[in-house]
């Protein structure tokens, strides 16, 4: 079966990026625009959620309905709270600041699971505080109003750029390595033990050299990775794929633009999958035969 | 970052003639504060002959004496930016990561002299000056809610503009002064307070305004364009007594005349300047604070007092 995607948003200045299905609307970052957007399905329009993110790319919501988001040009992770104000989380991992946050995911426990690779966007500020000398899955994990314990959990990956958790959150999956920086992209499975640290990692998938890797993955119904990947410059071009828990690509379907940045099922039932791209459009595929995991 | 300091060292380059008058070839250099993360927000305290400085990383107000050393003022400081001088001699804070203004009271206590603009709280008051009449002007830009190790409790920005305001001499009314910034930065007064000068760090540019007898402005004019490949932005600026613009920008301290034109440049190599303050008793002392340091040199020429 083909994926019909629909353009049903944008262009926004630059690439967007992170995506988050609040229940009945689909939120996303309008990264280079410092906005976060609300797609609702039922009128059609993208209203602004958030404005001034300071790069804010990933996006995860907690159970309370509030917000985080991996903001990439402020090296931090953010809360976006009800009331309307933001509130910082832990920016130091071992009392050095860690690197630009760029997807997050939030777990059963109210974790979140951090993509921390390098950017090729430097951050805010004048530079006072060097990078750490590793690109890794970091996580969050509450410890008190308004406190963080931050924690490293990979100790292999050269650039994470995508995070997920299996259905029953024992697989950790991570889309590693950026393209634009010369890395050869992959995609690694982890074992999450009991307490919390995982396992050595299996590779699922090996792109090949200049292709682009994964940036975004959510997952089906059926615990299937759906992913998004590729590029114009190269190898088989912009794709999304569905691909089993143990790796092989079950389907590949081109997808609607260059530069496929994440995706995420939404719309009732989680009936329809999203994607973000490097042209700045929100685009929708409403009948991929596939369903989102109802978390 | 910042190189070791027993490397730290002032060169200066003199770029149009009689430069030499305002800036000596050699000038001496003492390290006044080593072990601080970002210094900013320098001012002279001519009544207690002592300098106060910010250092927002390290989240510190602090102050120097000669002879005596570093003491605390604040810690935690709010990551508190710029620092002035009232003319009562209380000082003055741009709260930064704490989105506020603040003053130090006879009695230690801290009183808020701003915190909203039209209902909304500001964004990170960044520099701040005192004009002879005792109103109170001030940056507004939004990096105290971006910067690494610089935030506060409340990242959100919520002005859609990057003003700067001015508070009456009274301290009951505020008011938006311009708007024509991407990122208001340093700003500081002729020495006959006619002009105001604010620099731009998005666009690394320095702007001159008439400054009217009711306090509001004229409109803005060009006054510097930096074109350099250093890296860095405008930040810090002040005048001296001739009228000369001194501004911490991308590769050094440079020093204009009242028409913009680059006179010289104080630089110190490997080692990033984030703002400046005249001091001592013939206020010749250029004070300033670096990524990792504070600094003091000599000048030719006295500056503007800062009270």
């Amino acid at each position: 079966m083909a994926w019909e995607f629909e353009k049903v948003a944008g262009p926004y200045k630059g690439r967007t990026g992170g995506l988050a299905w609040d229940g009945s609307a689909m939120l996303f970052s309008a990264v280079q625009e410092e906005r976060i957007l609300r797609f609702d399905p039922a009128t059609g329009n993208a209203d602004v959620f958030r404005k001034y993110t300071g790069r804010t790319n990933g996006l995860a919501i907690l159970k309370d309905g509030s917000v985080l988001g991996a903001q990439e040009g402020g090296r931090r992770v953010i809360h976006f709270l009800k009331d309307g104000s933001t509130a910082p989380t832990n920016e130091l991992l071992d009392g050095q600041h860690h690197n630009q946050p760029t997807d997050i995911i939030v777990d059963g426990k109210g974790w979140a699971w951090v993509a921390d690779p390098y950017n090729a966007q430097p951050p805010y500020g004048p530079p006072a505080f060097p990078f750490l000398d590793h690109a890794s899955v970091l996580r969050l994990e509450p410890d008190g109003p308004r406190t963080w314990k931050l924690e490293r959990i990979t100790h292999d990956t050269r650039g994470p750029r995508a995070v997920l958790l299996s259905a029953d959150e024992k697989t950790l999956f991570v889309a590693d390595g950026d393209a634009e920086r010369g890395d050869v992209c992959q995609l690694f499975a982890y074992p999450v033990k009991p307490d919390g640290s995982v396992g050595p990692a299996k590779a699922l998938l090996v792109f090949a050299p200049a292709e682009r890797g994964i940036e975004g993955l959510c997952l089906d119904s059926e615990g299937n990775i759906v992913a998004c990947a590729g590029w114009k410059k190269g190898g088989v071009g912009p794709m999304a794929y569905v691909i089993s828990p143990s790796g092989t690509i079950l389907e590949s379907h081109p997808a609607p633009a260059d530069l496929p940045m994440r995706c995420a099922f939404g719309d009732a039932g989680l009936a329809s999958l999203y994607l973000t791209a490097g042209d700045g459009g929100l685009y929708r595929a409403r009948d991929t035969g596939r369903r989102g995991l109802k978390r | 970052m910042h190189g070791s300091l027993e490397h730290l060292k002032i060169e200066i380059d003199l770029l149009a003639p009689g430069a030499e008058r305002i800036v000596g070839r050699n000038p001496p250099l003492d390290i006044i504060a080593r072990d601080i993360i970002f210094g900013e927000g320098p001012v002279w305290d001519a009544r207690g002959k002592q300098l106060y400085f910010t250092d927002i990383i390290g989240d510190t107000i602090w102050k120097w004496k000669p002879g005596t050393g570093q003491e605390i003022v604040m810690r935690p400081s709010v990551k508190a930016n710029g620092l002035a001088l009232d003319l009562e001699n209380r000082l003055l804070a741009a709260g930064w990561g704490g989105r506020t203004v603040f003053r130090f009271e006879k009695d230690g206590a801290i009183k808020t002299l701003a915190d909203r603009w039209q209902g909304r709280k500001l964004s990170s008051p960044n520099d701040i000056v005192v004009k002879s009449d005792g109103s109170i002007w001030f940056t507004d830009p939004p990096g105290g809610l971006l910067n690494v190790g610089m935030v506060g409790i409340d990242l959100q920005r919520y002005l859609d503009n990057q003003p700067v305001f001015r508070i009456a001499p009274d301290g009951k009314s505020m008011t938006m002064v311009t708007d024509d910034f991407v990122y208001p930065n340093g700003l500081c007064f002729s020495p006959d307070e006619k002009l105001l000068y604010v620099n731009c760090s998005r666009e690394r540019v320095i702007r001159v305004y008439d400054v009217k007898p009711d306090g509001t402005l004229g409109k803005g004019r060009l006054f510097h364009q930096y074109t350099g490949p250093e890296r860095g932005v405008p930040d810090g600026i002040k005048c001296d007594v001739e009228g000369n613009v001194y501004c911490t920008a991308p590769g050094g301290i440079y020093v204009h005349d009242t028409t913009g034109k680059v006179l010289a440049r104080i630089k110190t190599p490997g080692h990033h300047a984030t703002n400046i303050a005249w001091g001592d008793d013939d206020w010749r002392s250029l004070y300033i604070t670096m990524i990792g340091s504070v600094v003091r040199t000599r000048l030719n020429i006295a500056g503007v007092p800062s009270r």
